[in-house]
């Protein structure tokens, strides 16, 4: 294993796979300073340029933007108290509170340090669990992997924000994507509803393009063209230097709160589709439960911003677990991954890591490499990255859709992909609008073909459906699907009491 | 009725016409299971779970009234921005990659921020023409992705 990643490290070094990484990285920390542009969306608008690329150079740069847009969102938190990305809401909780105090520097590189250390601490785990999760995997037949699928889908409807049944619908709906156009175990036309540009199915990618990154501009837009809060930044020509050593000894003298907060931002991670927003929260409602000053939380302490910044960028590794170990997507970053590989003809989940092995411990390196790359454009280029904002999204949004535009179109050469770009976009726009989360959908979207193959092959090798639940794993894989759903309708009637108490007061 | 139960509606005449048309499937002599099989189930899983939407918000709306949003959003210029992005589609394989990106570009910014006299305009127009550009050149010259080529322009 550590011959492998040594041999990936020094392959990525290389300038030709060092190349797109740093410019992955730089993409993905303007992307993630940029408030209203995810990191989804800045991965999005990269897919296209590696299309031509050869896959490690691909997934580099993804990895980099992945990497280098969860640090990049914790500048505009600091900094101007806007968050860059949903995974940095709570960094701005104590960030621009301790930068209001003087001391921006501080907080900009306690976060970025913090970031640095939950990264890392997360590479370890990803190279530590990827393969034996793998080859466990491994031993999986169509029942347990049908299973594994089924789960997936109910934890994410089930722990998305919005309600169960809402979280549910949108599972369906994404699964009944799949289901248009061709049997994908025969190859039988159906429901093609009359469209001849439904005859070979709908791919993935122009629908996560559409839903993610056309809906999200959308949702934007709306805000526009109103009056507008004065934005109430610190001084933007404050000084930023700090000492590095300081800053490094007052994150690793609190290693309890480092590895929980590490720790939970990898669990979330692995849980399909959740994603870094989750995490951030929870870790810093974490820490502040622990704390023996939680009454400082809130007020610039360095604690909060620890927490906050180790936890989402420790998810990534988390979400990468899941794709490369069972091809199951952690959340819209990796889902958008998984269309890359697909297009470079290359088989994820269990048998990606024994048949791919350079390219896996080529994606670790990367993983680590971005790291040190992050530090090495924020050093001399933090200051920068403030005037990014400046940039008006009126100029922004179109040429974003452009590039989502060229990313849909170059899937095929074809203009259909361009025309599920629009549909999709749509739907997802009006699906936000209607409450209904996009996690669920999506990974239904990716799911469905998969849950329909296994379960074709399951009753095609052994026509007996109880064998579903008498196979020792399928069957608790089933037991934990029914038992996440019954959790989250606890969790709901919970909630619901406890507001209706609240109500009552 | 909330805009929960209408989705839930909705969902469910979408899912319930899907399920009539799968009932034209014919199954596969090659497989125990025809093309229908699965569709089937996720068309019923779908069309109970909306339904269960319905019920929720019927039963809910009986117990209190749902709060109105506060917030003021900008619908019109939703509208107009989906609008001008379908006709952008609808323009590509027509006037080609580089003429229907140039005429989007300038015309989506100037929707969503209306320029400020000549300056501003000029500003639009250099947005529209490099996005147009440099796109253009970065995909057909160094990633070998073809891009759409005018049926009515030859460009």
């Amino acid at each position: 294993m550590f011959e492998l990643l040594g041999a990936g490290i020094v392959n990525v070094l290389q300038f030709k796979y060092l190349l797109p990484l740093f410019i992955g990285t730089l993409i993905g920390v303007i992307g993630g300073a940029l408030p209203g542009i995810t990191i989804t969306m800045t991965i999005i608008v990269v897919l296209p340029f590696t299309f031509g690329l050869e896959p490690l150079q691909g997934l580099s740069a993804m990895i980099g933007v992945y990497v280098g847009g969860e640090t990049g969102g914790l500048i505009t938190s600091c900094l101007l108290g806007i968050p860059g990305k949903p995974s940095a809401v709570a960094t701005t909780f104590d960030g621009f509170p301790m930068a209001r105090k003087g001391e921006p520097g501080r907080a900009l590189w306690l976060g970025i340090w913090a970031s640095i250390f939950g990264g890392l601490l997360g590479a370890v785990f990803l190279v530590a669990t990827t393969g034996p999760l793998a080859r466990i995997a491994l031993q999986f037949g169509p029942w347990e992997f049908f299973s594994l699928f089924v789960l997936a889908l109910s934890m994410v409807a089930g722990l998305v924000e919005a309600s169960l049944a809402k979280g549910l619908v949108a599972g369906a709906l994404g699964m009944i994507v799949t289901i248009l156009g061709n049997d994908p175990v025969m190859g039988q036309k159906r429901l093609t509803l009359g469209m001849p540009m439904l005859e070979g199915g709908i791919d993935f990618l122009p629908v996560l393009i559409g839903v993610f990154a056309f809906a999200q501009i959308m949702t934007e837009v709306e805000r526009m063209g109103g009056t507008h809060k004065a934005i109430e930044a610190v001084d933007r020509g404050v000084s930023l230097v700090v000492s590095h050593a300081k800053i490094v000894l007052e994150i690793v003298t609190r290693p309890f709160l480092l590895l929980w907060s590490t720790f939970i931002g990898l669990v979330i991670g692995v849980l399909p589709a959740i994603g870094g927003s989750a995490a951030n929260m929870l870790a810093y409602d974490q820490a502040k439960k622990f704390s023996r000053h939680p009454e400082r939380f809130g007020t610039g302490t360095p604690e909060g911003i620890i927490a906050a910044e180790s936890s989402n960028n420790a998810n990534v590794a988390g979400s990468l677990v899941t794709i490369m170990a069972f091809g199951i997507p952690g959340d819209a970053v990796t889902a958008v991954m998984l269309g890359a590989l697909t297009i470079h003809g290359i088989q994820s989940g269990p048998l990606f890591i024994v048949q791919n092995a350079t390219l896996a411990y080529g994606m670790f390196a990367a993983y680590i490499v971005a790291h040190a790359l992050v530090l090495a454009i924020l050093l001399p280029g933090v200051r920068w990255m403030l005037r990014i904002v400046d940039i008006p999204k009126a100029a922004l949004f179109p040429v974003v859709l452009v590039l989502c535009t060229i990313g849909a179109y170059a899937l095929g050469n074809t203009m259909s992909n361009v025309y599920v770009l629009l549909i999709f976009g749509l739907v997802g726009y009006a699906m936000v609008k209607f409450g209904f989360p996009l996690a669920p959908f999506i990974l239904g979207v990716i799911l469905g073909d998969q849950i329909e193959i296994n379960l074709i092959r399951a009753i095609m090798t052994d026509a007996d459906p109880w064998l579903f639940l008498t196979r020792p794993i399928s069957g608790s894989l089933i037991a934990l699907s029914v038992a996440s759903l019954a959790f989250s309708i606890w969790q709901h009637y919970r909630q619901r009491g406890r507001a209706e108490v609240e109500a009552d007061f | 009725m909330s805009r929960d139960g209408i989705a839930g509606l909705a969902v469910l005449a979408a899912s319930l016409v899907l399920f009539a048309l799968t009932l034209d499937l014919k199954a596969n002599p090659m497989v125990p299971v025809g093309p229908g099989f699965y569709p089937r189930i996720v068309l019923a899983l779908t069309a109970l779970l909306s339904l269960g939407l319905v019920v929720s918000d019927v039963l809910r709306r009986k117990e209190k009234p749902e709060e109105k949003p506060k917030q003021k959003l900008n619908y019109p210029l939703v509208a107009m921005s989906f609008g001008v992005f379908a006709l952008y589609c609808v323009a590509l394989p027509n006037l080609g990659f580089r003429i229907a990106t140039f005429i989007y570009v300038v015309a989506a910014s100037a929707l969503l921020a209306p320029p400020r006299g000549a300056r501003g305009w000029l500003g639009a127009l250099i947005l529209g023409l490099a996005t147009a550009f440099i796109t253009w050149l970065i995909f057909e010259r160094y990633l070998s992705v073809l891009l759409p080529r005018g049926r009515w322009t030859a460009f």
